[in-house]
């Protein structure tokens, strides 16, 4: 390119570029590519609200169509992220209406979004489209109101995991007569009942609808309406699946079902009733993707429905299923490549199902395209373990969640360090991993060795001492999120790999043993993180500073230390130090 | 024929067009080929120029006779209207599989003809060849200037080779350059420091600096620390090429976490002090120093003086100087021209004699 390259053309070369790995690469070429891909930058994916600030953004992207913001860290799905702690999206809202006119997307997950913000959003954008909210919290249905009545070219309202303050039903009325441009809805996290004529209208006057999750409040008689208004439907969330068992009901739904030449997901399934399960086995050949971790239908009935769907790639199920299920699956979908089983009584002090390290072994050995696990059980192996490794080298991500902390072995009441170890050796692409069960320093020296391409792991209730955490600071090359809780670590592996902490998007470790004085220590040695520390009983230097903190969140930032912490969250930074000590 | 009306197409005879290049060539081309190019076909219609060699239609200047030779070729398939999908596509596939300089020619050149279906191809083309590579490989591909500033840089870093005997020289490098300042500020116009000679071998410094790694409690606040943290605002990430500039960062929070407040009493870093501790304004990475214009009456004399014993300590300490200093990007080049190895001469003058 040593002439003049028309910078037009070379836009158009970079809008083939869809990851934003390319486009980064693409901006540190030189100057001019720089200036070009910052002002046709469309998209824009943040991984922490806080590693950044909304004008930062908006000074080099000034042309942004679609913004992606996570916030709260991943642990806050266990409650271990206080209430109040922060992700509030409310300034970037603020930034981008004044900015961003011609915004269209907004992506949030984890993050504390209000009616304000919401209705800034209907009002600001005017080509407004898609609106995920995964895991939020902190509005009501009015702001749904809003965003219903308001944004004329809505395509995708999406309210994921959300907590919603449901105040009145008759939000879904918002949405004029003239709304036909939607695609995707899903209500499924909404609590009350919904205004079901509104919706019944909605869904018939949305000729492009794929997507529909209704909530579990929707009777299970009424989505024969929706089913037939909707036929082209991709995908699609039932409420309760529960009725009193009538002959008409069922063969309603059958047909309605059936109906749906497209229907290659399905999702809900609260209360189920078995005997209204096979009014979905017309569509069960072409199911690619069945989520019924709400679905506590048991065996023989669940593994009846999962053995007939050949094509199923991705399955999400309670343990009812069994390790009799699981293997009924394993001999079935040969094209699975993600499951996910979940405890349906995870505090009861017995397995309430019999499902052991067994069904998981049958999956790995039946299922080639196997990448992505999540699993919950009360038992593990090493031998089981080595065994899934071996089966699957080209498995992606894999969670493994032994109820109980500290679960050895079961038959040789050993640590569970060679399963995992096998685990991290013969998978080479393993790109997530959780941890369980009885762990030493040794699997951290694994890990270490092995997980080379790892970038997130989570650690709860392992490990003997710092040199565990020295193994995967110092080890892992492309980690980016830590989350630890539970574990002997201390200050130690903290201190000697500071830098390795720049490197990352983010570490979490809670009930841990790093101090008050490291913290401080790490915010000086390394200035572009926020070492955060969460402490509910009180400000850290009224405590010896050998005293371990509560709770410990570090990330790299660029924006330095934030304004809204809560009265239990301390920023550390260089001038504390000098302050206190 | 004279200008004027387009040839006369006779039902036998075949009419050509006359197309002329940027580097002056004519060539007559098949009318219905050349008239694909929306340009061409404007240029005919409107100006009727292209019916002899001396009315010629000029074209872009970044359409030369081999590229459009491509272009033409592109035409001549494509015009034909019986063609299924499937053929188009497989001529598609084979007539991108060039090399990424033709690539760049053939986008250039079709984007001025307005041949939008090439355009599309060579820029998907263009993006696979960008695809997966680091910016630094895409420089090579592309023959493209390394001439970001250190601010525009948002690369994620790297990992840190914790060398210590970098750490060291960082430090050192970091208390020169504030003694400088500090002189500078009570208009001393001494030349030359007393020295402080310090007595301890390379080792011991080591293991002193490395000694320590979390327990100290005294907290020092160097004038470096002032800066990188008056850095924080500035979205600005350490190049991974400068290795060196992070170790400074963390050498100096080091530097008084770890050492009790007690490095000042260090300030000649060598043995038998053949270093001053005159401050050094020569440094690799210029990234914790926030005023490079602080330097900039430095005195060349003393500047090279003080490059000189750098060297000299470099040698002292038995590393691979040049290659630890080439860790450094290359930057803009000072004034400031040195005896010692080149590699030194670039990474020590290229810190804005900051």
């Amino acid at each position: 390119m040593a002439y003049s390259f028309p910078e037009e053309v070379l836009e158009h070369v970079f809008s083939f570029l869809s990851s934003d790995k390319d486009r980064n690469s693409v901006s540190l070429v030189c100057k001019s590519w720089y200036e070009i891909e910052r002002w046709c930058r469309r998209r824009i994916f943040v991984g922490n609200c806080y590693a950044v600030s909304p004008s930062l953004m908006i000074r080099r992207f000034p042309e942004v169509r679609s913004v992606e913001l996570k916030g709260k860290p991943h642990f806050a799905d266990f409650n271990l992220v206080p209430e109040g702690w922060g992700a509030y999206v409310h300034p970037w809202i603020v930034a981008m209406s004044r900015s961003y006119p011609w915004l269209e997307e907004i992506r949030l997950k984890r993050m504390v979004i209000t009616d304000d913000s919401l209705e800034l959003i209907s009002k600001s954008f005017k080509n407004f489209k898609v609106l995920v909210l995964s895991s939020c919290d902190g509005f009501t249905t009015d702001g749904l109101a809003s965003i219903a009545a308001n944004c004329r070219n809505i395509r995708e309202l999406d309210l994921g995991e959300s907590e919603v303050e449901d105040l009145s039903g008759h939000w879904l009325s918002h949405f004029p007569d003239s709304c036909t441009s939607l695609v995707s809805l899903n209500l499924a996290c909404l609590a009350s009942e919904i205004s079901f004529l509104a919706l019944e209208r909605l869904v018939a006057r949305s000729p492009n609808l794929r997507t529909l999750r209704i909530n579990r409040a929707v009777p299970l008689e009424k989505l024969p309406n929706l089913l037939r208004r909707a036929s082209q439907l991709i995908e699609f969330g039932t409420g309760a699946y529960s009725a009193d068992v009538r002959s008409d009901v069922f063969s309603n739904l059958t047909e309605a079902f059936s109906g749906c030449k497209q229907l290659k997901g399905l999702s809900g399934f609260w209360d189920v009733v078995p005997a209204y399960l096979p009014a979905i086995y017309p569509v069960c050949s072409r199911l690619t993707s069945l989520n019924l971790s709400y679905a506590t239908s048991q065996n023989p009935d669940l593994g009846k429905l999962i053995s007939q769907c050949h094509n199923l790639q991705r399955l999400w199920v309670l343990d009812y299923i069994e390790d009799i299920g699981l293997e009924e699956l394993a001999a079935n979908c040969k094209d699975l490549q993600e499951l996910r089983v979940f405890p349906s009584d995870p505090f009861a002090p017995e397995p309430n199902a019999t499902l052991t390290e067994q069904g998981l072994v049958a999956v790995s050995d039946g299922c080639p395209k196997l990448q992505s696990v999540l699993y919950f059980c009360r038992q593990m192996t090493n031998a089981a373990l080595v065994t899934i490794a071996r089966n699957r080298p080209n498995m992606i991500r894999f969670r493994l969640c032994i109820i109980e902390p500290r679960s050895p072995d079961y038959l040789t009441l050993g640590p569970l360090d060679a399963g995992f170890g096998a685990i991290v050796e013969n998978c080479k692409e393993l790109r997530r991993l959780s941890l369980s069960g009885l762990l030493t320093d040794r699997v951290f020296e694994y890990i270490g060795t092995h997980a080379k391409k790892l970038e997130m792991l989570s650690i709860a209730f392992a490990g003997d001492s710092d040199l565990g955490l020295h193994h995967v600071l110092s080890g892992c090359e492309s980690l980016r999120k830590l989350e630890i809780r539970d574990c002997p670590f201390g200050d130690k592996a903290l201190l000697a790999n500071a830098a390795k902490l720049e490197t990352m998007r983010s570490l979490w470790m809670s009930s841990c043993s790093v101090s008050f004085g490291a913290c401080k220590l790490l915010a000086q040695k390394i200035p572009r993180l926020n070492v955060e520390v969460i402490d509910e009983r009180g400000p850290p230097d009224t405590r010896p500073e050998s005293c371990p903190v509560e709770k410990l969140y570090i990330y790299r930032t660029v924006a330095g230390p934030r304004f809204d912490t809560p009265g239990f969250v301390w920023t550390m930074d260089e001038d504390t130090a000098v302050r206190l000590s | 024929m004279s200008g004027g009306p387009m040839a006369i197409v006779k039902p036998e005879m075949k009419s050509y067009i006359w197309l002329q290049t940027a580097d002056g060539s004519i060539q007559q081309v098949e009318q219905e080929v050349a008239m694909y190019c929306p340009v061409i076909c404007r240029e005919v219609a409107q100006n009727s120029t292209g019916s002899s060699k001396n009315n010629a239609v000029v074209l872009p200047e970044r359409v030369n006779a081999a590229v459009l030779g491509l272009i033409l070729d592109f035409c001549r398939f494509h015009q034909v209207t019986g063609r299924s999908n499937k053929e188009r596509k497989i001529f598609d596939e084979k007539y991108i599989r060039l090399d990424t300089q033709k690539l760049c020619e053939l986008a250039s050149a079709a984007d001025s003809l307005q041949l939008k279906p090439v355009v599309d191809l060579t820029s998907r083309a263009l993006a696979r060849v960008i695809e997966g590579k680091t910016p630094e490989e895409i420089r090579e591909t592309f023959h493209l200037p390394d001439d970001l500033t250190e601010e525009e840089k948002l690369e994620p870093l790297r990992n840190m080779t914790d060398d210590p005997r970098i750490r060291l020289l960082n430090r050192l490098y970091a208390k020169k350059r504030k003694e400088l300042n500090e002189r500078k500020k009570l208009k001393n116009v001494e030349v030359e420091e007393q020295q402080r000679v310090d007595e301890r071998s390379v080792d011991d410094l080591l293991s002193f600096i490395n000694g320590g790694d979390g327990d100290s409690k005294g907290v020092r606040e160097t004038k470096n620390k002032k800066k990188t943290r008056g850095r924080k605002e500035q979205a600005r990430n350490n190049s991974p090429n400068n290795e060196a500039g992070n170790c400074n960062k963390e050498s100096s929070c080091l530097a008084s976490g770890c050492l009790n407040g007690d490095i000042s009493d260090v300030s000649s870093p060598s043995r038998n002090s053949k270093l001053q501790n005159s401050a050094s304004a020569t440094f690799p990475s210029k990234l914790d120093f926030d005023d490079f214009d602080m330097d900039d009456e430095l005195d060349p004399v003393m500047q090279e003086k003080i490059d000189r014993e750098v060297e000299d300590f470099a040698r002292r300490l038995n590393c691979d100087w040049p290659e630890i200093l080439s860790l450094a990007p290359e930057r803009r080049l000072g004034p400031i021209s040195m005896n010692g190895n080149g590699s030194l001469k670039r990474c020590t003058a290229g810190v804005d004699r900051g």
